[in-house]
Formats: structure tokens, sequence, C-alpha cells
């Protein structure tokens, strides 16, 4: 009787164990460390890549002392940059007030082709540089593929390959500056803002009056008027030959980030455009405020855009206006 | 002995089937829940535009017994995209079902929405007449 209870028992107390035991050969937290020239590469923008606008990247190397040292860094894009592309011949750390600062390490960086060079200058064996690519107009609508690549003293070379990544299609204007009767006209065409003069000149492309009115006992303020609709021009002479329509759909709160620059991390990419559907829109938008916008399509199909408001001000009749403009194919 | 336990057996499982209820709760052909009230009317309306601020220039005005919604939009409203919200009495629906943008454009024939009251026995039609403010 005694020896059953004590089988019984142990059976028991090994079962438990073999439930409960752990392993601990393999937590996936201990990593060897490597004895080699070694890099990493991270993306620091967001959103869709414009032309114009950089792709940032911070480029991290490092090698163990007694290998030897850093010697350069280089950056190769499979489609050129623009000018100002360049690797940052600094490294940065975060200081106490969150703030990076940065520490010279190499020479200012040389681009050749569609290659970027910095040679380090000082005595190096971990930095990370940022790889600014100013996205050139020969790359819209495609894709770019970048190759880091790091040298060390011993002969080791390293590298890392990042993308691909698409390239917008779509255009964008920063801050016009429009105001009523004297720079009222918009043209979509020329992502331009025109004067009386000029738009009779340029009568087929202007798509959009800007203009303020205060009219009593009705909210009217800042409007985007095609110069078709002329129950909401009251009192604008438009110049000969402007009266192209356009379908106008006000939008409130699409703060896009390059158009707002504001901290909503919103962006309005290629997509947006190509899907876009405002058949049914009117063509005309009153009582545009401050962070409204609006989404426009031209009159003969061939653009969309998105206009954005990024101030207003009533006194001077006047507004600074953003936009993001498609092409259709 | 065995015989008495399979005839209790017998008999429990027969009054537990006499016994056991069934749970009634009717729904309608839009699975919604159909009550006993008898309520039917809205309590609130909006109006709002294509980009989802309301173009109501003040309250809209409910009357219950008239059964009439009388909203003034702001000049310049785009009357052909608008969506329009009720808010309706506890388990009361509405009629036709509000599924997008709503054209209102046609000022001189309002739009009719009927109200259905929670025991769907009731049911009301209110007339939505819109106004434009005139500078």
């Amino acid at each position: 009787m005694k020896y059953r209870y004590l089988s019984y028992l142990a059976a028991v107390l090994s079962i438990i164990l073999s439930l409960t035991a752990c392993n601990e050969d393999d937590d996936g937290l201990t990593i060897a460390p490597k004895n080699e020239l070694q890099n990493d590469v991270i993306k620091r923008t967001l959103g869709p890549n414009l032309v114009g606008l950089n792709i940032e990247f911070a480029y991290a190397m490092a090698i163990p002392k007694s290998l030897g040292k850093l010697v350069s860094a280089q950056v190769e894009a499979s489609i050129g940059g623009a000018e100002s592309t360049y690797l940052d011949n600094k490294s940065y750390y975060t200081n106490g007030s969150g703030q990076d600062i940065g520490i010279q390490v190499g020479s200012v960086s040389v681009n050749e082709g569609a290659k970027t060079t910095v040679t380090f200058t000082k005595d190096t064996t971990a930095a990370t540089l940022r790889y600014f690519y100013r996205i050139p107009t020969a790359a819209r609508g495609k894709e770019v593929t970048f190759k880091f690549s790091a040298n060390a003293s011993n002969g080791q070379t390293v590298t890392y390959a990042m993308g691909p990544y698409k390239i917008a299609e779509m255009d964008m204007v920063l801050d016009l500056d429009v105001k009523d009767s004297t720079a009222a006209y918009i043209s979509i065409a020329d992502m331009a803002v025109y004067s009386p003069a000029e738009a009779a000149t340029k009568a087929d492309k202007i798509d959009l009056v800007y203009l303020y009115r205060s009219i009593p006992n009705i909210t009217f303020n800042h409007a985007l008027v095609a110069p078709s609709n002329k129950d909401y021009l009251p009192g604008v002479k438009l110049p000969a030959g402007v009266s192209r329509t356009a379908k106008i759909n006000k939008v409130w709160a699409l703060r896009d980030f390059h158009l707002a620059r504001l901290q909503f991390g919103v962006y309005i990419d290629d997509l947006d455009f190509q899907q876009l559907d405002i058949t049914n829109s009117p063509d005309y938008a009153i009582n545009m405020r401050a962070e409204a916008g609006a989404w426009v399509e031209t009159a003969d199909g061939k653009y969309r855009a998105y206009i954005y408001m990024n101030s207003v001000n009533n006194g001077t009749k006047s507004a600074k206006i953003s936009m993001k403009r498609y092409t259709l194919k | 002995m065995l015989k008495n336990i399979r005839f209790i057996g017998a008999v429990i499982l027969t009054s537990m089937a006499l016994f056991a209820c069934k749970e009634d709760f009717p729904v309608d052909e839009d699975g919604l829940l159909i009550t006993s009230r008898t309520q039917c009317y809205v309590s609130n309306f909006e109006l709002l535009g294509s980009d989802f601020q309301t173009v109501r220039t003040k309250n809209a005005v409910i009357d219950t017994t008239a059964l009439t919604v009388n909203v003034e939009v702001f000049y310049g409203t785009d009357l052909k995209n608008i969506y329009p919200q009720f808010s309706l009495v506890t388990d009361a629906k509405l009629e036709p079902k509000i599924t997008g943008k709503v054209d209102f454009s046609d000022l001189a024939n309002p739009k009719k929405y009927t109200v259905i009251s929670g025991n769907r026995q009731v049911k009301k039609t209110y007339t939505v007449t819109v106004t434009v403010q005139k500078p």
C-alpha cells in the first residue's frame, strides 16, 4: 500500500516538474557580439516621396577598436539625387535637453554621379551619419533603391541595401499668397497665382478665383470659386476670357503634413488623387477657414489638386495657400 | 432499483423539456429588436456638409405634432451633397434609411422620412423643409 502511494507521488511530481521546467538555453535575449565591421540603416522620413523633398536615412557603422577604424562611408542611389543630396559628415548624439548635437568626424561629402562619399578624418570606430537624398525630377513615378556601404582600415567592407522606394507622381507648391482682387486668379496647371492682368493673358489656365467678402447676414468670408459660377463671385469683374469651370469639394481637418507642416501625420498620396470622385461636387467653396482645404478637379479633367488654407486674414482680405497636384494620365 | 433510476431519469428529462423556456426576442426584417415601446418621434436633427461640418445656421425646429422639421442652412451650402442625421426615440427606426449623401436641392418638394416606433405599430411621416439663408 505504502509503496503504491510512493510511486503515485513520484509520478505526479515528475509530471509537475516536466510541465514547469523552463528552457533557459534559447531565450533569444543573449546575442554573441560579432567581432567585425557592422552597419545598419533606418529611414527617418515618413509619407510619400515627393520630387524636391528629401528622403532622410541614418546610417550607423561600427568596428571593434582592436580591428581598426572607419575609413569611409558611401551611399549609392539607383537614380542620382538632385544637387543638394548629401551625406552628413557629423555623427550625432542627443544631449540631456533632447537636442541633437553633431560632432564632425569626416570631410564634407562628395557627390560623384549617384554616389555620395564621406571620408573619415578623425579616428572613429563608430558613427551614425545622416543621408539626405534630394529627390530629382528624373525619379518622378519611378522606384529608387539605395546601397549604403562602409570601409574600415583593416580592409573590411559592409553594405546595406534599402528600398525600393516609390517616388510620387504629384507636384507640390507651398505658401502661395492670394489676395482679394489683386492676386486672386489660381491656375492649377501652372500651380501659380496671377493678377487680373496676367490672368487675361492666361485665361485658359485659370481654374479658381479667390475672394473675400463680408456680407451682412451670411457667412461668405474666404472663398474659392470657379470663374464659371457668377452667383458666388459678387462684385468680381473677371478678366476677358476667364470662364473655366471646376469641381470643388470642401474638406475640413485634412491637414496634410507636407502642406500644413503641423503636428498631424496625415499625408495625401497619389492614390488619394487616383481614387478621388468629386463628379457631383459644385464649382464653388465659400467660408473657407484656416486649416480647411478643398479637392479640385479641373474642367478638362487633366489635373486633380488639393488646396490647403495655411492661414487666412480677414483684415487684409488675403490667405496663404499650399497645393498638391496630380496629373491624370 | 435500476428500473427506478431509469424511470426517475425519464421523468426529469421530460419535465425539463416541458419547462424549458424559449427565449422569445422578436426581430424585424432589419434584425432590429421589436419592443413594446409605442413612442414615435424625432428628438434631434442635424445636417452635415461634404466636409462633415454642420450646415445649419441654428437648431432645427422639430414639431412632433405637425410632424415637421424646419431647418435653415448657410448661404452657399452645397444642397446636393448633404448628410442628414436623425436622432429618434429609443427603439424607433427610420424609413427610408439614410445610407450616405442625400440631395436636398429640390427645395420645392421637401423630403419625407417616416419614423417607426419600437413595437413597429406606430408610423409617423415627418416632412423636412430646408431653407437657405439669404443675404
